[in-house]
C-alpha cells in the first residue's frame, strides 16, 4: 500500500473495505457508464450463483452516489430517457483500485498459509 | 408487463427519495428477474425474494429515518407507534382476535403442509452425496448374481446393492421377537455412507456363503432387545434362518439411520457362490436395489446401460424377465422413487394450503379496510396535524405488523401440533414419516409466510388509508369517494376469496368422492368380526412341508375348539397385504404360440373352511375340502376373473390347469369364487387360483383366519387365540393380530389421509371466505343506513332494502364462483393420480361446490343484509 499521495487515495483508503455487492457494481462501471439493468448482466455474468434484487441494489447505488464514489452520468440519446445512467468518479476508481490491492494482499497471505493448495 | 403493477404498490413501501429517482431501474431489474424464472414456482420464488428485498430496505431506510427523527421529536418515532398500536388492537379486541386468528390458521396450516412436503420431497435423503443414489429397474425382481453383475454391465453406476426384505426371528431373549430384518449386499453401508458406530461394517468376503453369518442391528433393536450393552459385539444371536441359524453381531448403527425400504431392524449379507450365475443363482427375492451414480454420469446414461443389461438377461433368461418389464428397465433418483405416487398429491396440497394462506390474507386485508374506514377521522386529523402521507401508512403498518407477530407466533405453533398430528394420523406406509417435523427451514417458511401475509393484508389498507386528503376527509367530503373506492376494492377481495375457495373445496370434494367410490367397492370378503394372526415358525424348526403343515393342522384344531371361535381357517397370502405370488400356467384351451408368454395366475394355498370362514361365496361347483388330501385328484377353485378372462362364455367346472409346464399333473377346477379385491379396494379383481394346502405341501408361513361368534369382539377372542396358538408351540412368534376388516380398510389408508387433508382445508377455505362475504355486506350495509333511512322514509319496501344490500356481495360472489369454476378445471389435473373413479374435472363435484359456495356466501350475506331491512329511518337519519 505505497500508493497514499494519488489523488483521493485517502478517501478511498477510509472507504476499505468495501462490501462485496459495493465491489461488483464498481468493477461493473469500470468500462463506462451504465444503468440498472445492464448492471445487474454484468455482475451475474461474471458471478451466475448471484442473483441482485432490485430495491438492494439502487439502494446501494444511492449510498454510493451519496459517498461520491459514483456520479450520475448523462443518459445517451438513443436511450430511454427514464433509464438513469451513472459513472464511476475519480474517487470510485481509486477505491475500487485500493479494494483489489487489499484483496490481492489477502490472497497472497492465504496462499502462505497453504489455503490454496495447486495454486 | 401485468407484473409491473403489484410490484410498483409494493415499492409504495420506500420512501419518496429513493423511489423517485429510481422507481423505474426497480422494475426494470425485476422484471428482468421475472423474465429469466421458468416455472411458476420459480415466478413466485421472484415474488417472495422481491417482497422480502423491498421489505428489508423499507425497514432499513425506516431505521435510519427513526433514528434522525426521535433524534429530534421524541414521541414521532416507531416506539410510539409501536405503543399507539398496542393500544388500538387492546380497544378492538373481536377484531383482533379475528385477525390475529385468521392468521394463525392461514400461517399454521401452511407451514405444517410445508413440513411434510420438505421432508418427503425437498429434503436431501440422510445418506452422503444422495443426488447420486439412485432406485434400479425397481418393477423386477433380481437374483443376487443380477446384482453383482449390475456393476460391470452398468459403468455409470458406482456400485449397487441389492436389498431383500426378511423376517427373522430372534429366539433366546425371552419372548421369541419377530423382526423385520433385510439382506443386503456387502457393500450397502459404503455405498450409503453410513458406518456402524459400534464395530464394523460388513466386509467384501461376508458375501461369499459361509462366511455370511454376521448380522448389523439398528440402533433401536440393540436398545430394546439387547439393553444398549456394547459388549454384543462378538457375541452371537440366533436368527433361526434355514441355512445359519447363529450370526454373529459385527455392528450397530447409528441412532438417526433411517432404511432406505421398509423399516429393518437386522441386516445380514446376502451370500453367492462365485460360481452361480444369472441362469443358475435361485435367489429370485432381491426385490429392491439401491444404486450410486458414478462422478459425473446422468440418470440417462444409466438408465441407458441399465436396459441393455436387462435386454441381456431376458435373452438368456425370459421365463423370469418378461419383455414389458425390459421396456421399462432403467434407474430412477432414489428421493423420487420413495415419494411414489404421493409426490403430485402433495403439491396438490401445497398448492391448496397456499390458496388458504391467500384467502386468509384477503379476509385480514377486508377486515382492515373496513376498521380504516371506520378510523377515517382519527387518521385525518393526524393528517391536517401535518403527519405526512408516509407517516400515517406507517403507523397502520405497524398495526397490522403487530398483529402479523401475534398471528405468525400462534400459527407456528399450530404447526408443530398439526404436524404432530398429521405424523400421528399418517398410514404407516407414508414415505420417509420419520422424518416429518418443524425443522429450521420449516420455521424459515414459516416466517417468510407470516411476512408475507403481514405485507400484503396490511400493505392494501395502508395505501388506501394514507391516500385520503386529510382537508377534504376533514370537510367531510373525502369520506365517501374513498369509501367508494374501498368498498369496489372490498368486493373485488370477496370475489378473490370465493374463487380460491372454490378451487380448494372442489379439490376436497373430489377426494371426498374418490374415497366414497373407493370404500363402497366390495372388498369380496365379509371381514368384520374375523380375527387374523400369523404364526411363523421360525424357519428350520419344522425341517419338512408336512411337518409345517402338521404344525398348521395342531394350530387350527385347538383354534377351532375355542368357545368364542365360530370357525377357523388359513391362507398364505391374506387379502389387503401386498404380498403376491404368481406363476406361469398352462390353462386348457388357452393355447401358448412359440415365443408367446405364458399366463402367469396368481396363487393362492389355503385350508379347507377358508372361503366359508371369511364368506367368500362359491359361484358355482364346490368348496375345497378335506377330502382333497394328497391321495385324492388334485384340486382348484378358480376366481370369477379367472373365468371371465380365460372361458368366457364356457363351463368352466371340470377343467384342467398345469403349473410350470406342460408335463405337470393337471390340477381340476372343481368350484368358482366371488372375486376378493386382495391388494386392496382400489385395484380391481384379476384371475385367481386357490389350491388347498395338502396337496401343495411346501415350506411356507400362513395366516390363521378365525370367524369369532357374533356375541363376542374379535379383540376380546384374540388373547384366547394366542394362547391356543402358543399351547402348540411357545417358540413361535405370532404377528400381525388385527381384525381382517380393519387389515383390508387400511389399503385405503393413503387416500383418506389425503382425503382428510384436504378436506381439513377445503373447509377452512369455505370458513374464511363466509368470514369475507359476511364482512364485506356487514361493512356495506353500516355505511349506508343513512341511505337506507331514506329510503325507507320515503316508501321503498323491506325486501326492496334487503335486496339491494345483497345485490353487491351477491354479485361479487357469483364472478368469483365463475372465475374459480375456470382455476378449478384448469388445476384439478394435478389430483388425477389420487383419484379413484372419479374424473379430475367430474360435474357432479364442480356443481354441488359452486351450489354449496353459492348458498354459504348467501347465507353470510343475508345476516347483515336483514338487519338492513330493519333498519329505523328516524334513527338512521339521525346518526349521520
Amino acid at each position: 500500500m505505497a500508493r497514499v499521495n494519488r489523488p483521493g487515495a485517502e478517501q478511498a483508503l477510509a472507504a476499505l473495505p468495501l462490501h462485496p455487492h459495493d465491489f461488483r457494481i464498481l468493477m461493473a462501471l469500470v468500462e463506462g457508464p451504465s444503468f440498472g439493468t445492464e448492471i445487474v448482466r454484468t455482475i451475474e455474468a461474471a458471478e451466475p450463483n448471484t442473483r441482485l434484487y432490485p430495491a438492494n441494489l439502487f439502494r446501494r447505488i444511492r449510498d454510493l452516489l451519496e459517498r461520491g464514489l459514483l456520479e450520475d452520468s448523462p443518459t445517451p440519446k438513443d436511450a430511454d430517457p427514464r433509464r438513469s445512467y451513472v459513472r464511476l468518479t475519480q474517487v470510485g476508481h481509486e477505491v475500487a483500485r485500493a479494494e483489489a490491492h487489499r484483496l490481492n494482499e489477502l490472497v497472497r497471505e492465504a496462499a502462505a498459509l497453504d489455503l490454496l493448495p495447486g495454486a | 408487463m401485468r407484473a409491473i403493477r403489484p410490484y410498483r404498490a409494493l415499492l409504495r413501501l420506500l420512501p419518496e427519495d429513493l423511489r423517485s429517482r429510481f422507481g423505474h431501474g426497480m422494475e426494470e431489474v425485476f422484471l428482468l428477474r421475472l423474465s429469466n424464472a421458468r416455472s411458476p414456482v420459480g415466478k413466485l420464488w421472484v415474488w417472495a425474494r422481491a417482497a422480502v428485498d423491498v421489505g428489508a430496505v423499507a425497514a432499513r431506510e425506516g431505521w435510519t429515518t427513526m433514528k434522525t427523527t426521535t433524534r429530534g421529536g421524541g414521541m414521532d418515532g416507531w416506539t410510539a407507534d409501536l405503543r399507539h398500536a398496542t393500544r388500538t388492537l387492546k380497544r378492538s379486541p373481536a377484531l383482533t382476535v379475528l385477525v390475529v386468528g385468521t392468521l394463525a390458521l392461514g400461517i399454521g396450516t401452511s407451514t405444517a403442509t410445508f413440513s411434510v412436503v420438505r421432508a418427503v420431497l425437498l429434503k436431501p435423503l440422510p445418506y452422503a452425496e444422495p443426488d447420486r443414489l439412485v432406485a434400479v429397474w425397481p418393477e423386477q425382481n433380481f437374483n443376487t448374481a443380477m446384482v453383482r453383475d449390475l456393476v460391470a454391465a452398468a459403468p455409470a453406476l458406482e456400485a449397487a446393492s441389492g436389498v431383500s426384505g426378511w423376517m427373522f426371528t430372534l429366539t433366546g431373549q425371552g419372548e421369541p421377537l419377530q423382526v423385520d430384518g433385510a439382506r443386503v449386499s456387502p457393500g450397502h453401508f459404503q455405498l450409503l455412507g453410513v458406518r456402524p458406530t459400534l464395530g464394523r461394517d460388513f466386509r467384501d468376503e461376508e458375501g461369499l456363503p459361509g462366511n455370511d453369518g454376521v448380522a448389523i442391528l439398528s440402533h433401536g433393536l440393540w436398545v430394546r432387545a439387547f439393553g444398549a450393552d456394547p459388549s454384543v459385539i462378538g457375541s452371537t444371536v440366533d436368527l433361526a434362518t434355514n441355512d445359519r441359524p447363529r450370526h454373529t453381531i459385527v455392528g450397530v448403527l447409528p441412532p438417526d439411520f433411517r432404511p432406505v425400504f421398509g423399516r429393518p431392524d437386522v441386516w445380514v449379507p446376502l451370500p453367492l457362490a462365485p460360481s452361480l450365475g444369472l441362469t443358475t443363482d435361485s435367489t429370485w427375492y432381491v426385490s429392491d436395489r439401491v444404486a450410486r451414480l458414478a462422478a459425473g454420469a446422468s440418470v440417462e446414461q444409466a438408465t441407458e446401460q441399465v436396459r441393455a443389461f436387462a435386454r441381456d438377461a431376458h435373452a438368456q433368461l425370459d421365463q423370469a424377465i418378461r419383455a414389458s418389464s425390459v421396456d421399462v428397465a432403467g434407474v430412477q433418483p432414489l428421493r423420487t422413487h420413495l415419494a411414489g405416487r404421493l409426490g403430485p398429491v402433495l403439491w396438490v396440497a401445497l398448492g391448496a394450503v397456499t390458496l388458504v394462506l391467500l384467502i386468509a390474507c384477503a379476509n385480514v386485508a377486508n377486515l382492515l379496510l373496513a376498521r380504516g374506514e371506520s378510523r377515517h377521522a382519527d387518521l385525518s386529523v393526524r393528517a391536517a396535524l401535518g403527519a405526512g402521507r408516509e407517516r400515517v401508512a406507517r403507523l397502520l403498518l405497524v398495526e397490522s405488523g403487530l398483529m402479523g407477530v401475534l398471528g405468525g407466533a400462534l400459527g407456528i405453533a399450530l404447526s408443530f401440533l398439526l404436524v404432530r398430528t398429521a405424523v400421528r394420523l399418517a398410514p404407516s406406509d407414508f414415505p420417509r414419516l420419520g422424518e416429518i417435523a418443524v425443522d429450521p427451514a420449516v420455521l424459515a417458511f414459516g416466517l417468510l409466510a407470516t411476512t408475507a401475509a403481514t405485507a400484503v393484508a396490511g400493505l392494501i389498507p395502508a395505501l388506501r388509508a394514507s391516500r385520503a386528503h386529510a382537508a377534504a376527509a376533514l370537510a367531510g367530503q373525502g369520506r365517501s369517494a374513498s369509501a367508494r373506492i374501498s368498498s369496489r376494492l372490498a368486493t373485488t377481495l370477496v370475489g378473490a376469496q370465493v374463487a380460491l375457495a372454490l378451487v380448494v373445496v372442489i379439490g376436497s370434494g373430489l377426494m371426498l368422492r374418490s374415497l366414497g367410490s373407493m370404500t363402497s367397492e366390495d372388498p369380496g370378503v365379509d371381514g368384520r368380526g374375523v380375527l387374523v394372526l400369523r404364526p411363523s415358525p421360525p424357519d428350520g424348526r419344522y425341517p419338512s412341508g408336512l411337518a409345517f403343515h402338521a404344525y398348521y393342522d395342531q394350530v387350527l384344531e385347538r383354534v377351532r375348539g375355542l368357545p368364542s371361535v365360530e370357525s377357523a381357517s388359513a391362507i398364505h397370502l391374506l387379502p389387503g397385504t401386498q404380498d403376491n405370488w404368481n406363476f406361469p400356467t398352462f390353462i386348457e384351451g388357452v393355447d401358448i404360440v412359440q415365443g408367446e408368454v405364458i399366463p402367469s395366475v396368481n396363487f393362492r394355498v389355503v385350508w379347507p373352511g377358508y372361503f366359508e370362514t371369511v364368506g367368500v361365496p362359491v359361484l358355482l361347483g364346490r368348496s375345497l375340502s378335506v377330502t382333497d388330501d394328497a391321495s385324492a385328484e388334485l384340486a382348484v377353485i378358480v376366481n370369477q376373473a379367472f373365468v371371465d378372462r380365460y372361458w368366457p362364455g364356457e363351463d368352466p367346472l371340470g377343467r384342467e390347469l398345469r403349473l410350470f409346464s406342460t408335463g405337470a399333473t393337471p390340477h381340476r377346477v372343481v368350484g368358482v369364487v366371488q372375486d376378493v379385491r386382495q391388494h386392496g379396494l382400489a385395484r380391481a379383481p384379476v384371475p385367481e387360483m386357490y389350491f388347498t394346502h395338502a396337496q401343495v405341501t411346501w415350506n411356507m408361513s400362513f395366516w390363521v383366519v378365525a370367524r369369532v361368534r357374533a356375541d363376542g369382539s374379535p379383540l376380546t377372542a384374540a388373547e384366547d387365540v394366542r394362547a391356543a396358538v402358543w399351547s402348540v408351540d411357545p417358540d413361535v412368534p405370532i404377528g400381525g393380530i388385527d381384525e381382517l376388516a380393519s387389515v383390508i380398510d387400511q389399503t385405503a389408508a393413503t387416500t383418506r389421509f389425503v382425503t382428510v387433508v384436504l378436506g381439513l382445508f377445503g373447509a377452512l377455505a369455505l370458513l374464511l371466505a363466509a368470514v369475507g362475504v359476511f364482512g364485506v355486506t356487514a361493512y356495506g350495509v353500516s355505511r349506508r343506513i343513512p341511505e337506507f333511512g331514506v329510503r325507507i322514509a320515503l316508501g321503498a319496501s323491506r325486501s326492496e332494502i334487503v335486496r339491494s344490500a345483497l345485490a353487491g356481495s351477491i354479485v361479487a360472489t357469483a364472478l368469483g364462483l365463475g372465475a374459480g369454476l375456470v382455476a378449478a378445471s384448469l388445476s384439478t389435473e394435478a389430483l388425477a393420480a389420487a383419484l379413484y373413479e372419479v374424473e379430475p374435472t367430474d360435474p357432479l363435484t364442480f356443481g354441488g361446490v359452486a351450489a354449496l359456495l353459492l348458498a354459504v356466501a348467501a347465507l353470510a350475506a343475508l345476516v347483515p343484509a336483514w338487519r338492513a331491512g330493519r333498519v329505523d329511518p328516524v334513527t338512521a337519519l339521525r346518526g349521520d
